[in-house]
């Protein structure tokens, strides 16, 4: 298990330099920043800084997270390898997860490069107040996002062309995971759903880390993202398992 | 005692069933067994059903009904224990990483049969030596001949070390220097006491590298036999060119018993085919007796066989 891990990770570093057209992200996110800050600042919300900070490395990581999840099963199925790596020994989430876990950990760099655009064309600083919790918050968010990504993975098998479907979904988890526009102004009906989204408890922690104030509950919080993103890990596999059934059944593994 | 066969093949029927359109029966109660160490070949047009049979063993489809068994293993139910001991190996650009090199095709593929760190070196290195790779291991496979490619994909076959090795079309569009390669290092993987199934619709590569060849057309299995056997199938079907034997004497043999018929040819000889046994002797000595000489008969090779029980469509592939 986590050799085909190890083996995924590895395999989607040196995709990633293969192809760098995936990493869009990077170059997307500092983009983001700016408009964000220029809308808060106009708006005289500076008080807003630490959203305009946190929500393009959010649509970053979690568009290299499902577009990657996505485009990882239609390049194998491009590639006529799907099928050669369904029958291979070792755990094909395992390996999904490996993937997906790379690609995340890369974009962690999507960090420092929106609060470099804050610095140099705003002035503005992002303060660290909480750098352990900010830490943590990060790297249980990463895991997180992984373990859903691979969740979304195992429906992207059951798609022909995966990465439409995977450029398209991500939207609905900006808005419920409250990235830019918090949950309590969403409508009162929908913020019992955001409460499942793992964004959502995520990046309200991280939100607070940029923040003097206490953050109130942290272990609680960061227990759910745990939880939630463990949960879409749990759900991913045993799904994966069903649908990988279900395509060996059809006979649609391999369909481009 | 229980003889435990490389490949067994118990009554397989598979039917896949499009969306909106009539059901497709792609095998229809398929058995077959293939000994440990024998190099089977799975002779048949396109769509005959070759890759389906390939899948199903692989692990990658189910049948519809019938079982089907990998060194003594359910390839439905006891995956785990079966997908270690295979190696698939698929002809044409597909199945590679082509914007990676060479080695870390392979080590990929070595560390996903559970290879370790080492073993994973050794064996890439070695098999990148067999296959004749060593030289452009760090080049981009996007970079290599089709006859390259299709060496690596042999090699990606062989890193875990497969006991049967699944070759589906595997010198599809190679030129014929490299298939004959190609075919060398299928003998030597048979010397390795490996048993291997391939498919293919090229006469030649089957009667050059297989034990036995399975004739399958239509999802149907028509007959198992050695190379030779097959040939001799067809002995009654044999084929006699003569050249300046007048009309008459062509009319006359159309009607001798076990001749199906005299058709003239583009160059002006006629050819008279033969479908019972003992009539060519007797249209033999007729034409002699007419003083017609220049005769020829041919020995029937497998591409005859396969045109014979297949048809014509057999060879448009």
């Amino acid at each position: 298990m986590i050799r085909a891990f190890l083996a995924g990770a590895r395999i989607q570093l040196q995709f990633l330099r293969a192809y760098p057209d995936a990493l869009i992200p990077f170059f997307t996110a500092p983009m983001f920043s700016v408009i964000f800050l220029m809308i808060f600042r106009h708006a005289g919300r500076t008080d807003l800084t630490a959203y305009a900070a946190i929500a393009p490395v959010f649509i970053a990581l979690w568009w290299l997270a499902l577009f990657n999840s996505g485009w990882t099963i239609t390049i194998e199925r491009w590639n006529g390898t799907l099928e050669m790596l369904v029958a291979a020994p070792s755990s094909f989430a395992a390996v999904i997860l490996g993937r997906i876990t790379a690609t995340t950990m890369v974009g962690i760099v999507s960090f420092g490069e929106t609060w470099l655009v804050a610095r140099l064309l705003f002035g503005t600083r992002i303060t660290i107040y909480h750098t352990w919790g900010f830490l943590a918050t990060a790297l249980v968010t990463l895991a997180a996002m992984a373990g859903t990504a691979v969740a979304m993975s195992s429906l992207f098998v059951l798609a022909r062309n995966a990465v439409t479907f995977s450029n398209s979904a991500s939207y609905p988890f900006y808005v419920l995971g409250g990235i830019l526009v918090p949950v309590s102004v969403l409508p009162h009906w929908i913020r019992p759903v955001s409460s499942v989204v793992f964004l959502s408890w995520s990046a309200d922690l991280l939100r607070a880390a940029l923040r003097p104030g206490p953050m109130h509950h942290f272990a609680f919080r960061l227990g759910m993202v745990a939880l939630l993103g463990a949960c879409g890990l749990v759900v991913g596999v045993w799904t994966m398992r069903v649908i990988l059934v279900r395509v060996r059944g059809s006979g649609e593994l391999g369909t481009t | 005692m229980v003889v435990v066969q490389g490949v067994e093949v118990q009554d397989i029927r598979r039917v896949f069933t499009p969306r909106k359109r009539e059901p497709v029966v792609a095998l229809d109660d398929v058995s077959l067994s293939i000994p440990t160490g024998e190099v089977h070949g799975l002779l048949g047009p396109n769509g005959a059903g070759k890759t389906t049979l390939v899948k199903i063993l692989s692990t990658v489809l189910l049948p519809s009904a019938g079982r089907a068994f990998v060194c003594g293993h359910d390839v439905v139910v006891e995956t785990k224990a079966v997908r270690p001991l295979i190696g698939i190996v698929f002809g044409g650009e597909r199945g590679l990483y082509t914007r990676l090199s060479a080695r870390q095709n392979l080590e990929y593929w070595g560390a996903l049969y559970q290879l370790n760190g080492g073993e994973i070196k050794k064996r890439t290195e070695l098999l990148l030596e067999r296959v004749g790779l060593t030289d452009r291991a760090g080049q981009r496979v996007e970079e290599f001949s089709r006859g390259m490619k299709q060496r690596l994909h042999l090699a990606r076959g062989l890193m875990g070390d497969a006991r049967v090795l699944f070759l589906d079309e595997p010198t599809t569009g190679m030129d014929p220097l490299a298939a004959r390669e190609f075919r060398q290092l299928i003998g030597e993987l048979k010397g390795e006491g490996r048993t291997i199934l391939l498919t293919t619709h090229d006469m030649v590569e089957a009667e050059t590298v297989c034990d036995r060849v399975t004739l399958i057309d239509h999802g149907r299995l028509l007959a198992t036999e050695t190379p030779r056997t097959l040939g001799s199938l067809i002995s009654r079907f044999q084929r006699i060119d003569v050249e300046d034997a007048p009309d008459e004497l062509l009319a006359e043999l159309e009607h001798i018993a076990g001749v199906s018929s005299v058709s003239m040819q583009a160059d002006g000889s006629a050819r008279i085919e033969v479908t019972e046994e003992g009539a060519t002797s007797i249209v033999l000595r007729r034409l002699v007796d007419s003083g017609v000489t220049s005769v020829k008969t041919s020995l029937p090779s497998l591409e005859e066989v396969y045109v014979q029980m297949i048809g014509e469509r057999g060879l448009v592939v």
